[in-house]
């Protein structure tokens, strides 16, 4: 681990230390740096060994399983790049994006809300990749059987529902949905009681099937599959779909690039793009995100979700 | 014979009520009528009974644990991991706490009142905030590091520890202390020969408590992500596997258990020390010297390097998060919000306790282990419900609440009652040991007199358990209105709901603001828990 | 025992004396042997029975058994709770009832004046006084007194000592009390049982010894 250290020496000269016994004690523990048991820095600045590629995930669909296979993606994405990949697991929507701020993470599988986020607090960072589905992207409204609504395009009945979004910051189980209410003129923090946040697709559809909240959103990719597996409660009535919108895609941190060269972007773009679903080896990626292919993207696909996310006061 | 005394007749005794104490007790019931008031218990159905498909479904899976080889592996590295951020946490909060007690203890101020107070005030900060909330900033700041787990356990806990040891101190008899000063001794030297001897039994018996809340503490950083069970946890309990969250949560009450277990034989040994001559005794010795090793060994399975704190990145994110968070955030409509979760988070706490204590109370026979011999069935319920009261403290208070929510309609009620049980948990425990440690002897002459069970508990035990149960259950809740934030963090409502909205939002200011209300609030909690606790005794 | 005796019980330090007093009020069940109180064995009764029994013979303790946390007025009251029924033993603790009983028995001790303070702000002496005192209001037949006098000044242990003889004697009751001091044992007993290890070792009439006598059996020398 000479990397850090050396790039770190360069702040110990103690007459331009703010805190000269704070730098000394750093010197001190330097010492021990160098000795050998220092971790790995992400902040390394120096370029013969640029370190681990750091990628990530919001823990949105399928989160245990995602981040338990993690190594299938580190892997395939090591072997095609030739480069040393890890996988980096995180449980938290905003810690994913600190973490992406700080330069912990360098790749990361963000949510379309969650992606602008990132972008906007860490300038020189990229969208390299979204899944065919994620162009045309959809959410779910469900409803609890109790409540006697029938499916339709007329969010209005929902106004007067207990309603509960997933995570805060979801794009597909708060944001859009929330855009598209307020478009059909419901209020979307006017619900009896306000709004609740389940934290997951998954708890959304449980806690509509117990009737505590009587209507909800979520991920159409995730109700896709649940009902796929006959696992949604016949008390959950799916009621409406809302318009397509962008969602999900590949963000690279501008640390990244400096470490590993311009080209990266490039050929992370090429890499994502190339898995073909005949690969035996590319299918177990592609099927773990739920992909038929990866297909490039660009900024300004999420303006949009930039612009609802001022309205509604969550990107600022 | 009647008065053989020629004392003079003293003037007739009347009945006083203690006035103090009965405003402390009518405060402590319009508080809880308010809370209740403000529950939506009396104003609308609350129970979902739809739900309790759902919520059983939790239950059920407790009987049957995900046991996959390749899961059980995953858990028990994650154990490790826990274990590790739980010794480093408590120790560096033990020594934060040690080096902080003398300049806030009031020996050290002497008649300075003023000084004394400031300090106080100074620890308010880094006590007010959970753990949660340590651990969400500090990943601003350091990233992935994992100092970032053992720094958010040890700010809070390190002050808690500060004020426990310095009342520790100020409690010890000061005579040798004097004494020492008298003769010429430096005070330094003479808090080492007078002071120290006397609290050590004390400081070490906390040590060790703190040890075994941080487990627990660990586990609930896990779940905004800096790894080990709580990660684990996490994941399992986002898409509702209910059977790998069972096992997640046995691995950690069987870690409870263990620091439960050491931590109590410790605290035992102190208490009534045994005779070993000049040798040291093995046992505190063993769990002091047990505690230095396996921080060792936490330093180095988590490759922990002070560098990191130090380090020019780490810098760049602190002035990067600094200039983005100040000035805090004061437009009407957040301090309206700010008042108002913040008035729902104290409901939730004051409805927490009370329902903890109650169940408290109502469990401390069983809970307590029987003095003396008994029958099967009494040591088979004991049992049972301490091993109840275990897994109601590890399983965390976020999935309490989403569980909760299955059953009980949306409002303050499911998270107060999320964190009711976790409480539950805590206190159930705490006021058993409170009666195994009491006095027996006035029951027993009750008994001896020919008292019925009910005289006896009227007249010998209740009397005495009072005061300690309603000590414990104070203190819990200026641990619950922090903890508050931790189901708000979920989406039970309270302040934690406004922290967790302006947080993932990335809104700084707003972010210090509710900060700022929210350790004001537990300070403010704190106050009033401590002058009722002075009135009590 | 006969009704009407005061009975001493002298031995030194772990003779049995406690022992023999906890046998007796069936806090103890002998391993061998067996037991008479006011005609019944403690340890074949159960229940209301073992109650009524237990509600006729009065303890005091040499640790002061009473509830510190509880006003000294309860603390007395506590001398009925073998005959009151639960939900008046609860309402006492709300308003203390018969005051008036309470008020007289604490005059006795010298303490009426204390009747409403919390029972752990008084001093050892005061609360073995009150312990007295609840033993007044009990009214037992058969008082078993353990060191009753053990923190008092002369004068007091003297009065303590009357009361308790009186308190037996005057209903047809007994008094067996276990004594440090010899002087007191002679002034206030009939008769002297002294235990060695768990055996009667002694038993006379009161008038048949001296105060140097029973010294010796202390194991004092002069």
């Amino acid at each position: 681990m000479r990397g850090p250290a050396a790039a770190r020496s360069g702040g110990l000269d103690p007459g331009s230390a703010p805190l000269p016994l704070l730098r000394r004690i750093a010197a001190l523990l330097l010492v021990a740096v160098l000795a050998g048991c220092g971790s790995t820095s992400p902040a390394a600045g120096s370029t013969d060994d640029p370190g681990p590629l750091r990628i990530g995930a919001i823990p949105d669909q399928d989160p245990e399983v995602l981040q338990r296979l993690h190594g299938t993606v580190a892997d395939s994405l090591s072997t095609a790049l030739d480069l040393d990949v890890e996988y980096v697991p995180v449980t938290d929507y905003a810690a994913a994006v600190s973490l992406f701020r700080t330069g912990d993470l360098d790749l990361v599988w963000f949510g379309g809300l969650t992606g602008v986020q990132a972008r906007l607090q860490t300038p020189g960072a990229v969208p390299i990749a979204q899944r065919d589905i994620d162009e045309d992207f959809h959410s779910v409204f469900v409803v609890n059987a109790g409540t006697g609504l029938a499916p339709s395009d007329d969010l209005t009945p929902l106004g007067d529902l207990r309603f509960t979004y997933g995570s805060e910051t979801s794009t597909s189980g708060r944001l859009m949905p929330a855009y598209f209410l307020a478009e059909q003129g419901v209020d979307p923090e006017g619900f009896p009681g306000g709004p609740g946040f389940s934290g997951s697709h998954d708890a959304t559809l449980s806690l509509v099937a117990s009737g505590s909240y009587q209507a909800g959103v979520l991920n159409e990719q995730v109700y896709e599959s649940r009902a796929a597996a006959g696992e949604i409660d016949p008390a959950v009535v799916r009621y409406a779909r809302t318009p397509a919108y962008h969602d999900y895609h590949w963000l690279l941190g501008p640390r990244a690039v400096e470490r590993f060269g311009a080209d990266l972007p490039d050929r992370l773009t090429g890499y994502f793009t190339g898995l073909s679903a005949d690969v035996p080896a590319d299918a177990e990626v592609l099927e773990l995100f739920g992909a038929g292919s990866f297909v490039p993207t660009e900024a300004a696909n999420y303006d949009q979700i930039e612009q609802i996310g001022r309205d509604l006061g969550l990107v600022n | 014979m009647t008065t053989v005394l020629d004392r003079a007749a003293p003037p007739a005794a009347r009945l006083h009520r203690d006035r103090r104490r009965w405003a402390w007790a009518l405060a402590g019931v319009v508080l809880v009528g308010w809370a209740l008031a403000g529950s939506g218990l009396f104003s609308g159905p609350v129970l979902n009974p739809a739900g309790a498909g759902q919520a059983g479904r939790f239950l059920s899976a407790a009987l049957r644990p995900e046991l996959d080889g390749g899961f059980l592996r995953v858990v028990a590295g994650s154990t490790l991991v826990t274990l590790a951020y739980a010794v480093l946490g408590a120790g560096l909060a033990v020594l934060l706490g040690a080096l902080a007690a003398v300049p806030v203890s009031r020996t050290a101020w002497g008649g300075r009142r003023t000084g004394w107070l400031l300090t106080r005030g100074v620890l308010a900060l880094p006590r007010g905030l959970h753990e949660a909330v340590w651990g969400l900033l500090l990943v601003n700041v350091l990233g992935l590091d994992p100092w970032v787990g053992v720094l958010a356990i040890a700010a809070p806990y390190g002050a808690i520890t500060a004020k426990v040891f310095a009342d520790l101190l100020d409690e010890v008899p000061r005579g040798s202390y004097d004494a020492l000063l008298a003769a010429g001794a430096g005070r330094g030297t003479a808090a080492l020969y007078g002071l120290l001897p006397a609290a050590s039994g004390g400081l070490l018996s906390y040590s060790f408590y703190r040890l075994e809340c941080a487990v627990r503490s660990a586990v609930v950083l896990g779940l905004i992500g800096a790894g080990g069970l709580g990660y684990q946890l996490a994941l399992s309990f986002t898409s509702l596997r209910w059977e790998q969250v069972w096992t997640t949560v046995y691995a950690l009450a069987l870690l409870c258990l263990l620091a439960d277990v050491g931590g109590r034989a410790v605290r035992r040994r102190v208490a009534a020390p045994r005779r070993t001559g000049y040798r040291r005794d093995p046992l505190p010795a063993g769990a002091v010297l047990a505690v230095v090793a396996g921080v060792g060994w936490a330093l180095w399975y988590l490759a922990l390097s002070p560098a990191a704190l130090v380090s020019a990145r780490t810098r760049e994110q602190l002035a990067y998060l600094g200039s983005a968070a100040w000035p805090p955030a004061v437009d009407g409509e957040l301090l309206g919000d700010v008042w108002s979760t913040a008035l729902d988070a104290l409901r939730m706490s004051v409805l927490a306790i009370a329902f903890a204590a109650a169940g408290a109370v109502a469990l401390a026979a069983l809970a307590a282990r029987p003095h003396g011999p008994a029958g099967p069935v009494r040591r088979t319920a004991g049992a049972l419900t301490r091993l109840a009261l275990l897994l109601l403290r590890a399983v965390p208070p976020p999935v309490w609440a989403l569980v909760l929510l299955f059953v009980l309609l949306p409002g303050v009620l499911p998270g107060a009652l999320a964190l009711g049980v976790y409480t539950l948990g805590v206190l159930g425990r705490l006021v058993g040991e409170a009666v195994e440690e009491a006095d027996r002897r006035p029951a027993e002459a009750l008994r001896a007199m020919g008292s019925s069970p009910v005289g006896r508990w009227l007249y010998g035990s209740a009397p005495a358990l009072a005061g300690p149960v309603l000590a414990l259950s104070l203190y819990r809740w200026e641990v619950a209105i922090r903890d508050t934030v931790l189901v708000g963090l979920l989406g039970a409502g309270g302040i934690g709901v406004l922290l967790s909205a302006r947080t993932s939002a990335f809104d700084w200011p707003a972010v210090t603001t509710v900060l700022a209300a929210i350790v004001l609030l537990t300070f403010l909690v704190d106050l009033v828990s401590d002058r009722a606790r002075a009135a009590l005794r | 025992m006969a009704a009407g005796e005061r009975v001493a019980v002298v031995g030194a330090s772990g003779a049995g004396k406690s022992t023999l007093l906890n046998v007796l009020n069936g806090a103890v069940t002998p391993a061998a042997g067996q037991v008479r109180v006011l005609g019944r064995d403690p340890t074949a009764l159960r229940g209301r029975e073992l109650r009524r029994l237990r509600a006729r013979t009065g303890t005091v303790h040499q640790h002061l058994e009473l509830t510190g946390a509880l006003r000294v007025v309860h603390n007395v009251n506590a001398g009925r709770l073998g005959s009151w029924p639960a939900s008046r033993a609860a309402w006492s603790l709300l308003r203390p009832q018969d005051p008036g009983t309470v008020r007289d028995a604490l005059g006795r001790v010298g303490l009426a004046d204390r009747m409403y303070e919390r029972t752990d702000r008084l001093s050892g002496g005061q609360r073995q006084r009150v312990a007295l005192a609840r033993l007044l209001v009990q009214q037992p037949d058969l008082v078993l007194a353990d060191e009753p006098a053990s923190a008092l000044d002369p004068a007091l242990a003297d009065l303590a000592l009357g009361l308790l003889g009186d308190l037996a004697t005057g209903r047809g009751g007994a008094l067996l009390a276990c004594l440090h001091d010899p002087a007191l044992a002679l002034r206030h007993c009939d008769r002297v049982v002294g235990l060695a290890a768990g055996r009667v070792v002694l038993d006379a009439p009161a008038r048949s010894l001296t105060v140097v006598e029973l010294e010796r059996f202390y194991g004092v020398t002069r």
